[in-house]
Order: C-alpha cells, then structure tokens, then sequence
C-alpha cells in the first residue's frame, strides 16, 4: 500500500508527506514484528520443547535449542497416553460428523435457496436464531438427551452432537453458495430433459457444489476436531476419547508437570492431522468460509 | 400435497431435525431449568418446584457472580479490541503484493490448526512463572525486577489484573486467523479505483485507511464483531482449561461458572438461571446487530 503513495504522490506537492510515510512504514514494521514474535512462539516453544530431554525442559533459565534433539519424548507420551489410538478416535468422529452434516445440510440449503413452499421462512428463521445460542447455554439438555438416548462414552453421540452444531451454520453458508453461484436455468434444463427434482439435485447441483460442499465439511472437521467440551462432557471415561480430552487428561494427571518434553509431543501429535488438512484446503476454506459475509 | 412440496420438506427434514432438538428444545428447556428448583437434592426425592426468578435473584445476590459477569464483559471487549486492530494490520499487510506473502499468509494463519486446548497447554506451560521464557528476555533486558506472575498474580486495578490480561492475550490469539480471514475477504471486495482517486488527492496512509479502508470494511466488520462478541460472550474452553475461574475469581467467565456449578456442584436451576443471563446477553447484541443493519439499509 505505501509503496503506491511514494510513487504516485507528488512529492513537490507535499513535502512532508514522504518522511511522514517512511516514519510510519517503521512503526508498521515494529508493529508487525512485533505481533510475528506473538504469533510464533508458542508453535516454536512446542516445538523445541517436544525434542528437548526433560532436564532441559525444566532448565532455568529455560533454554531455547534442543541440544540433541530426539523423538524420545513421543515414545514417552505414547506410553502415557494412547496417543494414535486417540488420534484415530478423533478423526473418525471429525469425519463422520463433517460428511454426515455435509450431506443434510446441503440437501437443506438447496431447496431453502430454491423452491417457494409453506414454512420455509420460518424454518430459515429457526435455522439463524439456532446460531446465537452459545453453545454453553445447551449443555444440561443436550447432556441428558444423550443419555437417556445410551449414547455417552460413544462415538455416535458425539457425532450427532457435532453434527447437529455444525449443521445450521452450514445450511445458512450453503445457501448463499447456491444463490449466488449456481444459475437456476440448470435445474430447469434437466428438468425439461425429464429429470424429477431429486435427479435433477443429485446429477446437475451435486457437482457443480463441490467446492462449496468440501468448505462446509473441513469447517465442520475442524469444528469437532478442536471440540473439547463436548467431548470431555459426553466421553467422561472408556476408549472412545478424542485427542482434546487426552491432551486435557494429559494435563490432569501431572503428566504436563512431570514430562513436560512428553506432553508438548502430544500437543505437537494433536496439531498434525488439522495441520495436513490445512495445507490441503487452504484456499477453499479462504473463500468457502465467508461466502455469506461478502456481497460479490 | 404437490410434489415438489414434498419434495422440498423431505429435503429440509433431516436439518430441521438436527436443529430442533439440539438447538431449540435445549435452549427451550434450559430456559426452563432456569425457574425451577433443579438439583441432585431435588432430583432424588422427585420432587422439581417451580420458584419463579428465585435462582435469577439468588445469583444475582452473589458477589462473585456479578463480578463474573462484569469480567464476561471485560475480557471479550479487550480480546476483541486487541485481535481486531492487530487483525487490521495483518490483513492489510498480506492484502499487498510483495515477495513472501503467501508464507507470511501461512505464519499469520498457523494459530489456526492449533486446537483451543492445545494452545492453552503451550501458552501454560510459556507462562510458567518460574520457565517462562518471556520473563527470561524481560529480566535480560532488565525491564523487570522480579519474574511476572502470569497466571497467578491476584494484584488488581480496577476490573483489571495481569491473570485476566494473560488469558485475553491468548484468546487473541487463537481468534486471530478468522478475524483475518474475514478482514481479508472485505479487503478484497474493495474497488482499486477508490484507492487510486484518493492517491490523485494526495492522500497518506492513515487518511486512506480512514476514509477508504474502514467505511468500506464496515459491513464485514459488523458482522464480525457480532459473531465475535456472541463467541466471547459464551467463551469457555481456553478461560476453563488455563485458569478454571482463578485466582481468586479473577478470570472467572459466564461459561465456566456455569460449567462448574452445574456439573461439579449439580446445581442446575443456578447454572440454567447463568445460562439464562448469557442468553440475554447475546440476545442483546444480536438485536444491536439487527438495529444497526437496518439503520443502514434505509440509507
């Protein structure tokens, strides 16, 4: 931006102007430095300290390089806890939630953008209000609920659970994605061509919405992935624990105070599989996110 | 029934669903809890009473429940203040062509596929008293005399205190990307031209970003700061697993009073009536939302 204003200003015109510019790229620079150090410690903290013996670790003055770097660390912390086990845990729960809510809510968001028929107002209306319920605020009823269902301490309630908190959000951002990027003259193509409403959704909008469909659900994995009061609420015991509550476990047994190394290893081992992901979808999810929020 | 109602309703049946009975009938029933006399006592012997705004009032009598409150408040409009300037910066910065963009892109967003505990466990274990790091630079530095107690110091002024300012800064943190993201996709949708007229008037950089930057960015930021004051408002995990409330109170939010009256002292009627006050906090800001929306749409 300012590289713009020293080239085209003219100088002549105001002479103060340029040092005013070059005394505020420094101040941008000190801020952004400044903020660059914030945003970095804690993942490079993690990191080195997840190499580091626990002598080194405990150091005081903390020291800031793992002298000799080993993988030690995971070995420990996977005795501690079952890391993979809980790992895997958590990705077949993200993943599950995220296809199933991908799923109804695309089936959802479709006819609310599409189709004029009685109620439909009032169901977006209760889709939206659903939105700025905290989700504290549903904890002893959605806590019950599951319950007297059986489904605590198992995989399928927490995946309805993230399913049903993922889904209104994902209906509202799919149906600005179908208004706004899908031309109605498609369906009513097919539909001349003889297709019935449902074969027309499945053969023609399917496709074209991928990219919409794939940006609801990495949100919605992400979303159950970096979920810990949920899970540490409905998984209070057994196998079925998801990576959040075992790095929380983690905690909670001294372990964080005894194997620090061991414990930022489980925090590095939580953050690789979203990390992966991340990588992956970047740019979808850049766009895919806020496609409601901007007026194109 | 025509067929393509039909049609529509098998659609929307499965979301609608979903909706109703994990967000509607728990916020309804919630509600309800709210004016009931509903603990482990009462619930044994069989017997829930309705007591009208008695767990409102019972709460509201409580101290430490008011400044619960106040610090809901305090800690969301500071992490919001915070995030959002440096997100400003940020997002304008990433938003210009320069060599490195896409990795410094990468840098600002890493936050990102930090999961909320995990960053509270590092940020822990970084403000250590005794490990920290960032106590070592400052007394190399010799700007300080004796180690910051971060998560524990219990010396306030005014509402505010170095525990509570400790866990904002890490709020921040964690809700730094998707401010980005959101700052960065208004940036975006703003025509160059209005920059390149305000150049032709000589304009500087600040002058562009008030009188270009921020009017353009205002829908996108007042949806943002909706969401982000419904999202603080209810924020829970990082005040829960960083500090639990403490010390002394003095980080204790909405969210965690709730979570701990209802599933450590069983509590509920009081922890619904919590729940209650959220809601109307959030209720609040939504409606503020919607007044300022339409305020302007009429323009």
């Amino acid at each position: 931006m300012s590289d713009a204003i020293i080239q085209s200003a003219p100088v002549w015109a105001k002479p103060t102007s340029r040092y005013s510019d070059l005394f505020n790229r420094a101040l941008i620079l000190i801020a952004l430095g400044a903020l660059l150090i914030f945003i970095l410690l804690p993942i490079f903290w993690m990191l080195k300290s997840s190499f580091q013996s626990t002598s080194e670790v405990h150091a005081i003055p903390p020291s800031w390089w793992a002298a000799n770097p080993s993988f030690e660390p995971y070995v420990i912390a996977n005795k501690i806890v079952p890391l993979l086990k809980y790992i895997w845990n958590s990705i077949f729960v993200s993943a599950s939630a995220a296809i199933l809510a991908g799923i109804i809510s695309c089936m959802a968001a479709y006819v609310l953008a599409r189709f004029r028929f009685p109620g439909a107002t009032l169901i977006l209306v209760t889709i939206l209000l659903t939105q700025l319920i905290p989700p504290i605020t549903r904890v002893f009823p959605v806590y019950f609920l599951i319950q007297n269902l059986g489904l605590l301490d198992s995989y399928s309630g927490l995946i309805l659970a993230y399913t049903g908190f993922a889904v209104p959000y994902a209906v509202l951002l799919l149906r600005g994605y179908f208004q706004s990027s899908v031309p109605a003259e498609l369906e009513e193509a097919a539909m001349m061509d003889g297709c019935t409403y449902f074969g027309a959704f499945v053969r023609v909008i399917l496709p074209i919405c991928l990219p919409g469909i794939a940006a609801v659900t990495i949100f919605t994995f992400l979303l159950a992935w970096n979920d810990f009061l949920w899970a540490s609420l409905l998984l209070s015991s057994g196998d079925a624990k998801t990576i959040q509550v075992g790095i929380g476990g983690f905690a909670g047994e001294g372990g964080g105070g005894r194997y620090p190394n061991a414990f930022m290893a489980a925090c590095v081992a939580s953050t690789i599989p979203a990390l992966i992901m991340f990588f992956f979808v970047q740019k979808w999810l850049v766009g895919g996110l806020t496609a409601g929020a901007v007026k194109s | 029934m025509s067929e393509k109602n039909l049609f529509c309703y098998l659609m929307v049946a499965p979301a609608l669903f979903l909706t109703l009975i994990l967000g509607v009938y728990p916020m309804i029933d919630t509600m309800i809890i709210s004016f009931q006399d509903y603990d482990l006592l009462t619930l044994q012997s069989g017997g829930v009473n309705w007591v009208g705004i008695d767990n409102y009032s019972k709460i509201l009598a409580d101290e430490r429940f008011v400044q619960t409150i106040w610090q809901t408040v305090w800690m969301t409009v500071l992490a919001i203040l915070f995030s959002v300037s440096a997100g400003l910066l940020l997002a304008q910065i990433i938003n210009v062509n320069f060599k490195g963009r896409g990795i410094l892109r990468t840098v600002v967003l890493s936050p990102w596929f930090v999961p909320p505990v995990t960053a509270s466990a590092i940020w822990i274990w970084l403000l250590n008293t005794n490990a920290s790091p960032i106590n070592q630079v400052l007394m190399d530095w010799g700007l300080i005399d004796s180690n910051i107690r971060f998560l524990a110091d219990s010396t306030t002024w005014g509402p505010f205190n170095i525990p509570m300012l400790s866990v904002v800064a890490v709020r921040s943190w964690n809700g730094l990307p998707i401010i980005i993201i959101f700052l960065l996709a208004g940036l975006q949708s703003i025509p160059k031209s209005l920059y390149e007229a305000a150049d032709m008037d000589g304009a500087g950089m600040f002058q562009k970003f008030y009188h270009v930057t921020l009017p353009m960015l205002r829908p996108v930021l007042m949806i943002l700061l909706a969401l982000l004051f419904l999202g603080g408002f209810g924020h829970f995990e990082m005040n829960y697993v960083m500090t639990g409330g403490g010390p002394r109170n003095l980080t204790n939010v909405l969210a965690v009073w709730t979570y701990q009256e209802g599933f450590q002292f069983l509590r509920y009627g009081k922890a619904a009536a919590a729940s209650g006050i959220i809601l109307l906090m959030t209720i609040t800001i939504s409606i503020f939302y919607l007044w300022v929306e339409s305020k302007d749409n009429r323009k």
